[in-house]
């Protein structure tokens, strides 16, 4: 079970997680500016605890689950290298290594 | 911000931050209000007796028993960052002993919610009126003041006293009521 859930991708590129950052920051200082003044008009200050965290259950809905719009800018990997002249190099560098072991 | 933990641990840490300063606007809203209100107390009947007080060192003291009436609007202090008001009544005077003597007769505790308006008819007192010594007697002087305690939701809690108070003096001798 836990197999599957760790296989699911949770990972936003990096312009993605700024864009994440930006939104969940821009909504919590929203929802608490009107739950400031609503909780100024009405005399309670419950009011405002209510409303910031119905703001913060918003941006837990917005920015937790990793949607397509944060994964638009991929990273550009170099191309992988061909596997003949890898082998070819890794061979010495393991010959030296169990050198030095001795 | 590249796992859902850490993404969630920026978002619950951002969101205590902008709570915190929240809390705190709300104490600079309310943090230099005046908190006093006007009070106006009776005394309809008043008695001492003379009694071995167990808690004291000497042989007997002065038992004091008062009945009072309260009026108060409470209803102004109550704003938003006001969770419940203290109150108590106190009584004061000055006696050959001692210079200064204060006693709590009653208190009452009002919550946000309740009946703001008191409205208190023939009240007794809820602790004992034991003087430290015999200077009741005779006294021509007592003061009885309402204070409140406010309890706020975030910030100082301060402790005022009503504008308005009652002056009464206590019977020559033991036992015997004096009516107002």
């Amino acid at each position: 079970m836990l197999s599957a859930f760790k296989s699911i991708p949770t990972d936003m590129d990096y312009k993605g997680q700024k864009l994440a950052e930006q939104i969940f920051q821009g909504v919590i200082l929203v929802s608490a500016v009107i739950g400031f003044i609503y909780g100024l008009f009405v005399q309670q200050f419950g009011w405002t605890v209510y409303i910031m965290l119905a703001g913060f259950t918003v941006s837990c809905f917005l920015t937790l689950p990793p949607w397509p719009m944060y994964r638009r800018n991929p990273l550009k990997w170099q191309p992988a290298v061909p596997e003949a002249s890898g082998e070819n190099r890794d061979k010495p560098q393991e010959s030296q290594k169990k050198k030095k072991h001795k | 911000m590249n796992t859902v933990l850490s993404r969630a641990n920026s978002l619950f840490a951002f969101s205590l931050s902008v709570m915190a300063a929240l809390t705190f606007g709300c104490f600079i809203t309310t943090a230099f209000k005046d908190r006093s209100v006007p009070v106006d107390i009776h005394v309809s009947k008043v008695m001492i007796k003379n009694v071995d007080d167990f808690t004291g060192p000497r042989e007997r003291s002065d038992l004091g028993f008062v009945t009072f009436d309260i009026y108060a609007n409470l209803q102004p202090i109550f704003d938003w960052n006001v969770k419940e008001l203290f109150l108590y009544l106190t009584a004061e005077y000055s006696t050959k002993s001692n210079a200064l003597n204060q006693v709590v007769l009653w208190d009452r505790i009002i919550l946000r919610g309740d009946n703001t308006k008191l409205n208190l008819k023939d009240v007794k007192s809820k602790y004992f009126f034991f003087d430290d010594g015999n200077g009741l007697r005779a006294n021509k002087n007592i003061t009885l003041t309402l204070s409140w305690n406010v309890v706020p939701n975030a910030g100082i809690l301060p402790l005022v006293m009503g504008s308005g108070h009652k002056s009464l003096a206590f019977p020559e001798s033991y036992e015997t009521a004096k009516s107002y």
